[in-house]
Parts: C-alpha cells; structure tokens; sequence
C-alpha cells in the first residue's frame, strides 16, 4: 500500500511540477517517486521466507507476498525506463510532466492489478493502467503512425474490456459475489450454475489474454507496437505484460482453481497456440519493432505455462513468473534501449540498421546481445533460467507443451540472433556518430548488473514466493 | 583448484574485453600458461585412488537442487590437462593472424577454454548443460566474425544444429531428475542422476536425446553436415578449438552423462549408434581421399577418428574406454598440429588447395620433417601417440563385434592413404615458384611445431602417462554402470 500511495503522489507531483517552467526537475522527481515505492515494497517484502506481511484493505486489497514482489519487479523496470525518459522524451517537453506522470499513474493500475481481492477492483486496476496508455502510445502527436497506434489500441482495449466486464457479470450471476475468496468457496461448495460460471471464466481468459496478447487475440500488438514511441512500447511490452500475468495468476489461482478442469485446457490451447503463431511470424520480420512485437507475444506463450501450473503442489509456478518477468523486463528494456540510439540515426528500422554496431559502439552492442541472448534463452544468460524455471514448473502436467516450448525457444534464436549478426558480422557498416547519452549509459549498465545477478544468484529471486 | 581453472580464464577474458589494449595477446598468453600449470600442479596432487580429487561444491539453486559443483576424477583430469595443454598453442599460434591485435578475439578463446574446463569438471547435470552451452557461445562468434567466405551462413547452421540437439539433451537430463528424490526433493547431482533405475523404453528416449546432443558436437554420422563447412571457414584458432577440444566434449558426455544416465538403454541402442559411427568413419575416409583442399581433407579425416573413439566408448569395456580416453588426448595433438601446418602453407602460400604446393620438403626441411611426425602420428604408426590408441579402440570394437572391428579396421588403411597422399603432394613433386621460395620454419612456428612433434613421439613411447592416470577412474565408471 506505501508502494501505491507513493506513486499515486509521485505522479501528481510530477503532473503539477509539469506546469512550472524548471522542466530539468521533472525526470529526478519521477525516478525519486518510483524508486522510493520501490524501496517501500522491498522493505515490506520478507526476504526469504513466502509467508510476509498481508495488509488488507475491506477485502479489496491484499498486499500480500505475491503483490510486493511483483511490485517490486515492475518498479524495477520502471525506474529503469525513466532513466531512459530523460532522453528518450527530449522532443516533448511541452508534455513532459504529462507524460511522466501519466506513466506513474499506470503503474498505479498495476500495482492494483497485483493486489486485487475482488474483481471490481481488478477491473479498476486495468482500466488505471490502459487509459494512460492509451494517451501514451498517442504521445508523439504529429506522427500519423503513433495516432493510428494510439487508436487501435484505444479500439482493441475497449472490447476486450467489455468482454472482460461481461465475463465477470457472468461469474457474479453464478457465484452471487466479485470477491475472490467467496468465488472459490462457491465454486468448491458446488452451489453455482456451472454453465454460467464456465462462459464467465471464458470470457475473462479471452479479456486477459488480450490484454497480455496471447494468440488469438495478439493482433493489435505488432501494429501498436510499431506505431507507440520506442520507451512506451518497451513500457506495454514489460510492465502491462507482468501486470497482466501477474493478474491472470492470482485471479485464477485464488478464484477459478476450483474450476481448473475447465479452463486448463483452453489455457494451454492458447499457450500452444501463441508460441507456435507468435515464432513463426517473428522469423519473417524485418522490421525490429515488429520483430520485438513477436517475440513479446512469444513470450506471453510462455508465461501461460506459470498459470498452467497451478494447483501443483510441487512447483512453483508463481515463483517461475516472478522470475521470468523480471529477465524479460530487463532484457527488453535493454534491447529498447538501445535501439533507440540506433533509431536516432539510421531511422529505417530494419535488422539492416545495426550493421556494424559491434565496432562503433561496443558496449550498445554488447548489451543488445546480452539482451539477445537472454531473450532467447540461451545458457547461462538469465533468461535461460527463467525459461527453465517456468517449463519444469509445467513440465509434471503438461510434457507435450513444454517439449512445444522448448522447440519455440529453438526457432526463437534465428531472429534474435539476426540482430547480433548485423551488429557483428556484418561487411557493411552505418555510422554511429552520435555518443551515447549520459542515463542510457547508467540504465544499460544497471541492467547489466542485474543480469548478472540473476545468472549468479537465480534462487534469490525464484524463492521469494 | 577445479575452480582456479575456470576462473583464471573466464576473469581473464573479462579483463581483455575491458582493457583492449595492443597488448591484450600477452595477456592471454599469460592467462593460458598460468592456467597450464595449474593443471599441471593439480595432476601433481592427484589421488588416482580416490573417487574425486580438487572438489568444490557450492548451493546455486537449494529450492531446485542445482549445485555449482566441480570435481575431477582421471577421466575429466585427462581432458582438462588436454584442453589446457592446447590453449597456448592456440593463442600463440593466433598470433600470426591479422586479428593479432584484437581483444574481442582473445577474450572469446578464453571464455572458450574456461568453459570447455568447466563441462569437464562439472558434477552437476544443469551446470554441465550450462558450460556446454557457454562453450557454444565463443566459437559462434569467433567463426563468424573471423570467418571465411559464407561463414553466416555456415555459423548459423552449426550454432542452429548444435542448439537443438542440446535442448535434447536438457529434455533428457530434465526427465532423469524428476525421477531423482532425495529427502523429498529433486536433485541434479551426478551421483543422485546415476541412481536413478529407468524402465527400459524411458530409458530409449532418455538415451535418444543426450545421443542428439554428442552425435552433432563429435559429429557421428549423419549428423556430421554442419562439421566440413564450419572447420572450413572457420579462422585457425576456431577451428583447432572445435577440433582439438569441442569435439571431444560430445564423447566425454558420453562417458560421463549419456551411458551412466541411461544404461538400461545400450542393449537396444549401441548396436545402432555403432554402426552409424562405423558408417561415419568409412564415409568419411573415401570423402577425405577425394579432397584437395587440405582444410577440408583434415576436417573429414577428423570426422572418422571420431567415429572410431565413438565406437570403442559405445562398446563400453574397458579395452575400448581406454584406448577412446588415450585417443581423445592424442586426436586433439595431432590435428592441432596439422591445422597449424595448414594455416602456416596458406599463410604462406595464399592457398589450401594440394594441387597448388609441391616440393616444399627441399627448400623447407625442418617443417617437412616436422609435418611428417605428425602426420605419422595421425596415421598411427607404431611409436607414435596415434597407435596404442587407435589399437586399443580397435581390439575394444572387436572385441564387441567381429565385423564392426573389421570395419573400422579402415580407418586405419585409409587414414594411411590420405594423410600419406596429402603429404606426398604437399612436399615431394615437382616444385612451382611459390614452393621454391618457401622460408623454413621462424622460430614462434617452431616453438609450436616441436612441442606438438615432441608430444607425439613422447606419448608414443610412454601411453602408460595416460592409461595410468584413467585407469583406476575407467575400472570405477564401468564398475558402477552394468548394462
């Protein structure tokens, strides 16, 4: 709760300091507001042991473990984007505070999307992070590309968000209550309308997954992906992906695990489904934006597994994702990063503008093969770890999706690796004039620590839920 | 100790990348003489008689049972000395090459080496997958930033195909460690995954994927496509590392990990893996007679001394474990030295092709007499290092199989017909006015050329070195895995 008040303060400060003319204020304060909620939710946390504090608010909120780590992983990413911010929004300053502020509000909605106890209060959460998103992804407002982005995800979010709401209509018709505890005694109890319960979860799922943009309901991400400014798609791309999944496990894990019979096997129809559509599109772009949309939806394959494997007593799904969220957030946050450095000069956008970035900038190149690697899973990076946390915690129920899994991670590396190769090995070479700005330097280094980390220490992190 | 020596080369490429200075070839050159003797001081205090020697264990992952556990017994000290023992011949012979001066280049063979050290040392199954896939990681861009023509290509292939047979391989380790329980947990330990008694058909699967994973890295056939282009294209140093040393990572996995993991599987399998390496090795001796370019000719004489260490392992006794054990140290001095020979006519000469050279033994007689110990070594002439191996691999096939033995019996004519014939072309005939010219060996390529010509008399005359130091570790291996 410190963690969602701070924030909540943090960004009217910005929003309001916005107006005034010392526009150089705007970035440290949004850095400060963010690291400080961070500071809050790891000093809440229990380290170590899973058991934690569980402040309760009516039954609305619950900031148990589960919600500070998870909070803790997005401020992560958070902080680092706004390191990124004073830079990457140097066209803006006009909106500057707006826009900082906006992104501190939607973190707002994820952190109530990691603490819900009660579907009204999910709905909310949502909602508190996609409105400011969608002003977001519109935020360069003299691009076409970013108003038509901005409008197909305004269009997209809306229905799934309607579907959602009809959907959890349909679990309150047959549970006769939004709160989640009660849902599950009602499910366990048998006193339900099982029709109306399953339609209701289907819709949710369907919600949900448009939300984190599993197939087939991922066709807005490869155009909104394009279209948004580089940090707001690294922005939807790490923290709406963890907020979503995040929510997508608790609400399932605490409310429908009574119905898991039901819903199980649509969830792994659509992990199958993701990962299989999501690699095979990804090997044909061109395009690195678009090619990072893939792998994002890739991705959100993969975490479809964590869900999977709930109601195991053996593994750890929550664990898994916590984990894998936090490797995917840093290496995606890194390969934005850097490519929007590369951006600023050779603006076609293609594989074809990294040529030669291994000798001019190495340590750009460098972290975008680290970025790289670790997407792709490939050991010792930590991305290899989250990969195998999350399919052996899978693995028990579902052999066939993990062995699905691990041949898409296969045919992942041919596109990550088609960055590396133009960075390296590439004969021709385009200019990289430009030095690289003072926060990204601080950014990529910070990530590389933490990937570091992650690869010497994996427990650490896994064990906290 | 067993820690010391994957540090010592990971820091130091840690610190090349940082320095990139012009001396940063000085430093690599330091790094692997001091990792040599480390070596060397751990083979001094080596036990024979213990189960394992230099230990260090220390908890990675507690919650999943992944430890970051290094011990060495004769078997892992025998590779470690090899790989070590090659590294500064690698750097040194680096040296002559135009990337002289890189550090990214120095940084990666190192990172190569501290790797390779730890799939050698490694007593836990992910950290072993773990070090097999980092050593991937170097090579990778060592051959395809330093390549020859269509090295993406080629790279991205070999990278490609060795991947996905490593993800066999994980799926197959993954599966044994879900049937491991100790006190309630799973666990990744060596000792835990061996124990482990698999139903016959699992242990087909089991054995089917870690099989995947070695028969792309040796490569045994017909996994072995991706192996003549890369060797090919690749720069000297990359391919002395993926022949000397990579290569040998497939057959000691097997040893290691695939029989003991699986042993329920060889009745029903070795038969097939065998033959496949038999095929391999006749295969490829008729491809390599056909060849003219001497790169080329030497990749695919490497692909059938692989398959015949692959058949002995898989005939699993003892005969054949140890002649492949002494043959993995012997194969990797010897086709260091003819790549070095390689890289040295087409430093000089500005070609590979045999029929471009001619008549160098004349105006070059310290280097032709150098060549030709070892390539009698490669032919396995008795009192060279290649004989007692390839003898003991044989009789150990034999011993399995009369017709395999007889079989792989070619890899010995044959290797004599085209090493021999290579040889011929490349220094006797008639002399064009490339070959006329053609300087004696300067002194660094001397250093080289004489310690691998030294260690192929020595270890001809003294295979006991070997046999001795695996001895005890083989007797214990096949001991504790009947099939």
């Amino acid at each position: 709760m410190k963690s969602l008040l701070i924030l909540f303060i943090g960004a009217i400060v910005v929003l309001f300091a916005g107006l005034g003319k010392k526009k150089g204020l705007l970035q440290p304060l949004a850095l400060i507001a963010s690291l400080l909620a961070l500071g809050a939710s790891v000093f809440d946390l229990n380290m170590g042991d899973a058991t934690g504090l569980n402040e309760r608010y009516a039954d609305m909120f619950g900031f148990d473990q589960y919600a500070l780590v998870f909070t803790a992983v997005t401020l992560v990413a958070v902080s680092l984007l706004i390191g990124l911010t004073g830079w990457g929004f140097r066209t803006l300053s006009d909106t500057l505070g707006d826009n900082l502020g906006l992104i501190l509000f939607s973190v707002c909605g994820a952190l109530v999307m990691f603490s819900f106890q009660n579907l009204t209060m999910l709905f909310l959460g949502i909602e508190i992070l996609s409105i400011p998103l969608y002003v977001l992804a519109g935020s360069r407002r003299d691009d076409l590309a970013s108003n038509e982005a901005a409008l197909k995800y305004f269009l997209m979010g809306s229905f799934a968000t309607g579907i959602l709401l009809f959907g959890m209509a349909l679990v309150y018709g047959a549970t006769a209550s939004f709160d989640l505890t009660r849902i599950a005694a009602a499910i366990s109890d048998g006193q339900h309308s099982a029709g109306m319960l399953n339609v209701g979860i289907l819709l949710i799922l369907i919600g949900l997954s448009f939300k984190i943009s599993a197939a087939p309901f991922h066709f807005w991400a490869p155009d909104v992906y394009e279209g948004s400014p580089n940090l707001i798609t690294a922005f939807m791309s790490t923290v709406v992906k963890t907020a979503g999944i995040a929510a997508f496990y608790r609400l399932f894990a605490e409310g429908f695990i009574g119905a898991q019979g039901f819903w199980s096997t649509s969830v792994a129809a659509i992990s199958a489904m993701t990962m299989v559509l999501a690699n095979t599109t990804a090997i044909f772009q061109n395009n690195f934006k678009r090619m990072m949309a893939y792998s994002s939806i890739s991705h959100a394959g993969y975490l479809l597994l964590g869900i999977l494997s709930i109601g195991n007593a053996a593994s750890n799904g929550a664990g898994a994702l916590l984990f894998y969220t936090l490797t995917y957030s840093i290496a995606t946050i890194c390969a934005f990063a850097a490519y929007m450095v590369v951006a600023e000069q050779n603006r076609d956008g293609s594989f074809a503008a990294f040529n030669g970035l291994g000798k001019k900038q190495p340590l750009l190149a460098l972290m975008m093969t680290i970025a790289m690697l670790s997407l792709a899973g490939i050991p010792p990076t930590a991305g290899f770890f989250g990969k195998y946390f999350l399919f052996t915690s899978a693995l028990d129920e579902y052999p066939w999706l993990v062995v699905l899994a691990v041949i898409n991670s296969a045919i992942s590396i041919y596109y990550y690796f088609k960055v590396i190769i133009a960075m390296y090995f590439s004969r021709e070479e385009n200019d990289y004039a430009a030095p690289v700005p003072a926060g990204f330097r601080w950014v990529m280094l910070t990530a590389l620590v933490l990937i570091a980390l992650l690869t010497i220490l994996p427990g650490s992190v896994y064990a906290l839920i | 100790m067993s820690l010391l020596l994957i540090l010592i080369p990971l820091l130091s490429s840690l610190a090349i990348f940082a320095l990139r200075g012009a001396n940063v070839r000085y430093v690599a050159l330091a790094a692997a003489v001091a990792n040599l003797a480390v070596t060397a001081a751990a083979w001094a205090g080596f036990d024979s008689s213990a189960a394992v020697n230099h230990a260090f264990s220390a908890p990675w992952v507690p919650q999943a049972g992944i430890s970051f556990s290094l011990s060495m017994d004769g078997i892992s000290l025998l590779l470690v000395a090899l790989t070590n023992l090659l590294a500064p011949l690698i750097v040194l012979s680096s040296y002559n090459r135009s990337f002289g001066q890189d550090a990214r280049y120095y940084g990666l063979v190192l990172m190569m080496i501290g790797a390779l050290n730890g799939v050698f040392l490694a007593d836990d199954g992910l950290l072993f997958y773990i070090f097999y896939e980092l050593a991937l990681i170097p090579i990778y861009f060592i051959c395809a930033i330093w390549g020859g023509d269509d090295r993406i290509r080629v790279t991205l292939k070999f990278f490609i195909y060795t991947f996905i047979g490593s993800l066999f391989m994980l799926v197959s380790l993954l599966w044994v460690y879900m049937q491991t329980n100790v006190e309630g947990h799973h666990s990744f330990a060596w000792t835990d995954l061996v124990q482990v008694q698999l139903p016959e058909h699992t242990a087909n699967w089991v054995m089917i994927g870690f099989f995947l994973a070695f028969a792309v890295k040796m490569p045994v056939f017909p996994f072995h496509t991706w192996q003549p282009d890369t060797y090919v294209s690749a720069p000297t140093g990359g391919t002395m590392l993926l022949s000397g040393i990579m290569l040998k990572m497939g057959i000691y996995g097997v040893i290691r990990w695939m029989v003991p993991l699986a042993p329920e599987a060889m009745h029903t399998l070795a038969p097939t893996f065998i033959t496949l390496a038999v095929i391999g090795i006749v295969y490829a001796s008729i491809i390599a007679i056909k060849q003219s370019d001497l790169k080329r000719l030497i990749a695919y004489s490497s692909i059938a001394h692989v398959g015949l260490i692959a058949a002995g392992v898989l005939a699993w006794n003892k005969t054949g474990v140890q002649g492949g054990l002494i043959q993995m140290l012997n194969h990797g001095i010897n086709v260091v030295g003819l790549f070095y020979v390689v890289d040295l006519l087409e430093r000089r000469l500005g070609t590979r092709s045999l029929s471009d050279m001619g008549g160098i033994a004349k105006s070059a007689p310290r280097f032709a007499t150098l060549f030709m110990i070892i390539t009698l070594g490669a032919v396995a002439v008795p009192l060279t290092n290649g004989f007692p191996g390839e003898f003991m691999l044989l009789n150990g096939v034999w011993k399995y199989n009369f017709w395999a033995g007889l079989a792989a019996g070619f890899t010995i004519i044959f290797g004599a017909v085209y090493m021999l014939r290579a040889y011929g072309l490349a220094m006797f005939g008639t002399a064009n006015e490339s070959t006329e010219r053609f300087a004696d060996v300067e002194i660094r390529d001397w250093i080289v050329l004489s310690a691998i010509a030294t260690l192929v008399i020595l270890l001809g005359f003294f295979p006991q070195i070997v046999l001795n130091l695996t001895d005890a570790s083989v007797n214990r291996i096949l001991g504790a895995v009947q099939i």
